[in-house]
């Protein structure tokens, strides 16, 4: 009697013990694609580079940062998107030129030329920028970004990304 | 440690005796037909998780549920196996369904004093043929296009207010923006929100009057 209870109460633990195994792997096999499947798109590849080009060399004034816009075609989820990409050109001796992205380093605000100052400004915190990019005053963590420039045949070109997965 | 856990939330929450009611219930000597009625169950949990992740990359415009359902299916990790589970679910759904009421007819457990068990069932089981009608129009493909002017202009033949009903199911007289919008709120809202209601009472009910023996020889 007293063993056919003790045979009673371990097939009762077994089963307890089973069910609770085969429900948590069944979970596991739900929560293990779901996380993958909604982190996905940030695990891929990163995104293309190439050289973008700007535009005439001429139209940079030395000494003056010049603002290019171009637009970009960028793959973003399964639509193809159009994007425009202000840069500041910026060449002192007319044969090196630096490229810098408009986009404030705070919190991605757009920057301005302000030629009176001699400053980028940006009018969400008053971040400011020199001629070179680097932070004069303001709460920006670091400089404007800089993107790689290559000049051909009279052309601007940068280096940028087209595929943002 | 974890049963002092336990005895703390019990004490306030009474949490045992709501899981020996749905849980430990007495139970007739059964067989595996049974369990079509959990398997059906378990199946909606499966499409509600997949659902919910779908909408998560799904966009139910025509400019972008057959691009989106193609990136979901090509591009995200484990896209593929969420609308896989997601698709073939819908149909075993049905066929569960269906196979669980031929259960509860044969063995008569739909008599007395299980009626409304039954009726609340023959309705989970039109909510779960709307689901699988409205969620058949989403990809946005010729067959999902083609399936769902025919499905819809199956009810023109209703009498006198056949051409009206057209209308109000496709928002237009014709498969539009309209209709795929409201086929995909009605999929994701208004369908499992009923679903719910109607499966809470349903499970009331069952775990109320108990499960019905298998009828002997001589019932």
């Amino acid at each position: 009697m007293g063993e056919q209870k003790a045979s009673a109460d371990s097939r009762r633990q077994f089963l307890k013990t089973a069910t609770a195994a085969i429900g948590a792997a069944i979970a596991a096999g739900f929560a293990f694609p779901a996380v993958v499947y909604l982190i996905g798109p940030v695990l891929k590849r990163q995104e293309a580079e190439t050289w973008i080009p700007l535009g005439p060399t001429n139209k940079v004034e030395p000494g003056t940062p010049t603002l290019f816009r171009v637009t970009v075609e960028r793959q973003t989820g399964w639509i193809t998107a159009t994007e425009e990409l202000s840069v500041y050109v910026l060449t002192e001796n007319g044969r090196e030129y630096s490229a810098m992205s408009n986009i404030c380093t705070h919190l991605g605000c757009r920057v301005r030329w302000i030629d009176g100052q001699q400053e980028f400004f940006c009018p969400c915190h008053n971040g400011v920028f020199d001629k070179q990019g680097s932070v004069v005053s303001g709460p920006p963590p670091r400089p404007l970004d800089q993107y790689p420039t290559k000049v051909e045949d009279g052309q601007i070109f940068i280096l940028g990304g087209t595929d943002r997965g | 440690m974890a049963s002092q856990f336990g005895n703390w939330l019990d004490e306030r929450l009474g949490w045992r005796s709501v899981w020996d009611t749905i849980f430990l219930r007495q139970i007739p000597k059964v067989n595996w037909l049974y369990t079509l009625g959990s398997a059906t169950l378990f199946v909606s949990l499966n499409q509600l998780i997949t659902g919910i992740l779908l909408t998560i990359y799904y966009v139910p415009t025509p400019d972008h549920a057959y691009d989106s359902v193609t990136y979901i299916t090509t591009q995200v990790p484990a896209g593929w196996l969420i609308r896989g589970l997601h698709h073939w679910g819908a149909s075993a759904m049905v066929v569960l369904a269906v196979l669980h009421m031929i259960r509860v007819i044969l063995y008569g457990a739909y008599k007395y004093p299980r009626e409304i068990t039954w009726f609340s069932g023959v309705a989970l089981l039109l909510v779960t043929l709307g689901f699988g009608f409205t969620g058949y129009l989403l990809p946005w493909d010729q067959k999902a296009f083609w399936a769902t002017t025919v499905g819809t202009e199956i009810a023109g033949v209703t009498p006198v207010i056949g051409q009206t009903l057209v209308r109000i199911l496709r928002g237009g007289p014709e498969l539009s923006a309209v209709t795929l919008a409201r086929f995909f709120g009605v999929h994701v809202w208004v369908l499992p929100a009923s679903l719910t209601l109607l499966l809470l009472l349903h499970m009331y009910l069952v775990i109320r009057h108990g499960i019905s023996a298998v009828p002997g020889r001589r019932e």
